[in-house]
């Protein structure tokens, strides 16, 4: 089951990691955005083309008919999800969270540590509750690839410092056994 | 959370979910920086101070991270179970030590953290020129730990040495102060 | 203080502390920053009720252990420091030697005195590098270093490889700084621990690439002439 994408927020509600798979059927274009692939290519080229570019360097080829940007992508997800965590928050309480959303097309998942650090994946409608995942993600991956990493900052101004070697990799290698179960 | 379960829990992360590594080679290290820190500012030692509370901060912000991570606490209700969490689980797992909670002020917004044991301060014995034991606070990393790890889940407090062994007190004592409770931020209004 | 021996003799006069040695002025700090105290005695407070550190048995802390997380944090914090005083990988290199040499004095002195009676004085390259590869890598890392090798090319270098420096463990060096290694401070310690056994080198740190082990190390160690003369007296 295809995984589509996967994003990243701080506290600061700044977007600091995109990752992109499989283009979804609307999104389909010639356009190429800097930190975006279309399929799960080698780890070489993926940190070739990943050194040290921020995530909000302007993209000057707007996409054609209305597609949207990385960038606007990303502002959108967090919109959704930062109004949803707060309407969940009035309703049930300051405890409570919300974990997923389904639309026709897609289903997205939602994992939010107790750092304001907030973890969204878009999957596969059919695909099982990803929140466990997101987890695993944060402590075996984030924590120990991003943050204990001494030559990356610690706040991630545009994306800087997230998206290192191992951090890749490791991501790759998790969300390959997602989509083989 | 009460206190006992706080120390369970504590007690089972360090024993299963902790690597670990020999003591001493953290012990030396920090000796090594506290060394440096002293050597760069030529015994200033209110600078030196001030320093190990920055680095301490930066350590803080990642610090918080990884104790999430291993722990997989929620956030804590209120003040005092912040307390003793920090106490029973955060110097737990990271130092191997449990400080003793003391001291809460009748507003429950201060207490103290009274160490039994430092073990950043094996070994260690103040530079005799007079001015040390006044001036420096060897262990001053940690007040920057627990704030910059505070901060992260929305505390402000202030945290800082009362009396320490090294400078000849019968305690090692931390008294920390909260401040205030952050608002979380709000994106930008031009979306 | 010069040397009393003839120069050629194998007997040289035991002391770890480098400025005792004959002439050679090392890069060595001082043990101690403080001017000497005004009076004879010692103007330092001790706490009432506790002992002072000359109380505490030395091997009170021998084994214990503590989370390796916290190591990771302070030398993150080191190296950010050093980071922000130079500019550039051979420096910053330098400044993270230079932090791990002062480990290494005190670390010599005190494995030495933890072996007790069956401490044995390394005269030898190679003693003084098993000791290195065994009793000092298995006290700092809790395992023995991977490999020890004699260079073929220079008479002057040894190679001591790890294949997975517990120090670079959360470390992902970024392509623009793809010269660093970090192990540099280990680096410090090793050379410390050679000078201070009259064994005066210089020892860096070096990235392999290896299919099997991605973090692979090689710490040279070239030593200086007046070890490859005794060497070779010795043989």
């Amino acid at each position: 089951m295809p995984i589509y994408s996967f994003y990243i927020f701080d506290r600061h509600c700044e977007c600091i990691y995109v990752k992109q798979w499989l283009e979804r059927e609307r999104e389909r274009s010639s356009f190429r955005p800097q930190t975006a692939n279309s399929t799960i290519s080698s780890p070489a080229t993926l940190s070739e083309k990943r050194v040290s570019t921020p995530i909000d360097a302007p993209t000057n080829a707007r996409p054609p008919h209305g597609r949207l940007s990385v960038q606007d992508d990303a502002k959108l997800v967090f919109g959704v999800v930062f109004s949803l965590r707060n309407m969940v928050r009035k309703l049930s309480g300051p405890d409570d969270n919300f974990i997923s959303y389904r639309t026709s097309s897609y289903k997205l998942h939602y994992y939010e540590t107790p750092t304001n650090l907030k973890f969204v994946m878009l999957t596969d409608i059919r695909m099982d509750n990803l929140r466990v995942a997101l987890h695993q993600i944060y402590i075996n991956l984030y924590v120990e690839f991003v943050t204990k990493n001494p030559l990356s900052p610690v706040e991630h101004k545009g994306g800087e410092g997230v998206a290192c070697e191992l951090f890749e990799l490791g991501l790759e290698r998790f969300v390959q056994t997602i989509q083989d179960v | 959370m009460s206190s006992t379960k706080a120390a369970r829990i504590g007690e089972e992360v360090w024993k299963t979910r902790i690597d670990k590594v020999n003591a001493e080679l953290v012990t030396l290290t920090y000796g090594s920086i506290v060394a440096q820190l002293c050597k760069d500012f030529e015994g200033d030692y209110m600078e030196v101070n001030k320093q190990l509370d920055k680095m301490g901060y930066n350590i803080g912000l990642r610090l918080i991270e990884d104790f999430l991570a291993k722990t997989n606490t929620g956030r804590c209700a209120n003040f005092r179970e912040t307390a003793e969490t920090i106490s029973k689980i955060g110097f737990k797992v990271f130092l191997n030590i449990t400080p003793t909670v003391t001291n809460w002020t009748s507003d429950n917004k201060q207490f103290s953290l009274i160490f039994d044991e430092n073990p950043l301060a094996d070994f260690v014995e103040l530079p005799d020129d007079g001015r040390a034991q006044n001036e420096l606070w060897y262990s001053n990393i940690l007040c920057g730990v627990l704030r910059g790890a505070l901060e992260m889940v929305q505390m402000q407090v202030d945290a800082h040495f009362a009396s320490d062994v090294l400078r000849g007190n019968d305690t090692t004592e931390m008294r920390v102060t909260l401040i205030r409770m952050i608002d979380d931020e709000l994106p930008p209004g031009d979306d | 203080m010069s040397n009393l021996n003839a120069p050629n003799s194998p007997f040289v006069p035991f002391s770890p502390n480098p400025s005792i040695q004959s002439g050679v002025p090392t890069a060595t700090p001082p043990l101690s920053a403080s001017k000497p105290a005004q009076l004879g005695s010692s103007n330092l407070r001790y706490a009432s009720s506790r002992k002072s550190i000359y109380d505490r048995h030395l091997n009170r802390t021998q084994r214990s252990e503590l989370s390796k997380a916290s190591f990771a944090f302070l030398f993150g914090e080191m190296i950010q420091y050093a980071q922000k005083q130079v500019s550039g990988i051979q420096d910053l290199e330098k400044k993270l030697n230079i932090q791990g040499y002062a480990i290494g004095q005190r670390l010599l002195e005190l494995l030495l005195y933890r072996e007790g009676r069956s401490a044995k004085r390394e005269t030898r390259v190679l003693g003084i590098l098993q000791f290195i590869a065994q009793t000092l890598y298995r006290h700092l890392f809790g395992k023995p270093a991977d490999g020890l090798e004699k260079s073929r090319e220079h008479e002057d270098e040894y190679m001591l490889i790890d294949h997975d420096p517990v120090v670079n463990s959360h470390i992902s060096v970024p392509k623009e700084m793809s010269q660093l290694n970090c192990a540099a401070f280990v680096a410090g310690i090793i050379e410390a621990v050679l000078d201070g056994s009259l064994f005066p080198c210089r020892v860096t740190a070096h990235s392999v690439f290896s299919e099997q082990f991605p973090s692979k190390t090689v710490f040279l160690i070239k030593f200086e002439e007046s070890v490859l003369e005794r060497e070779a007296v010795l043989q």
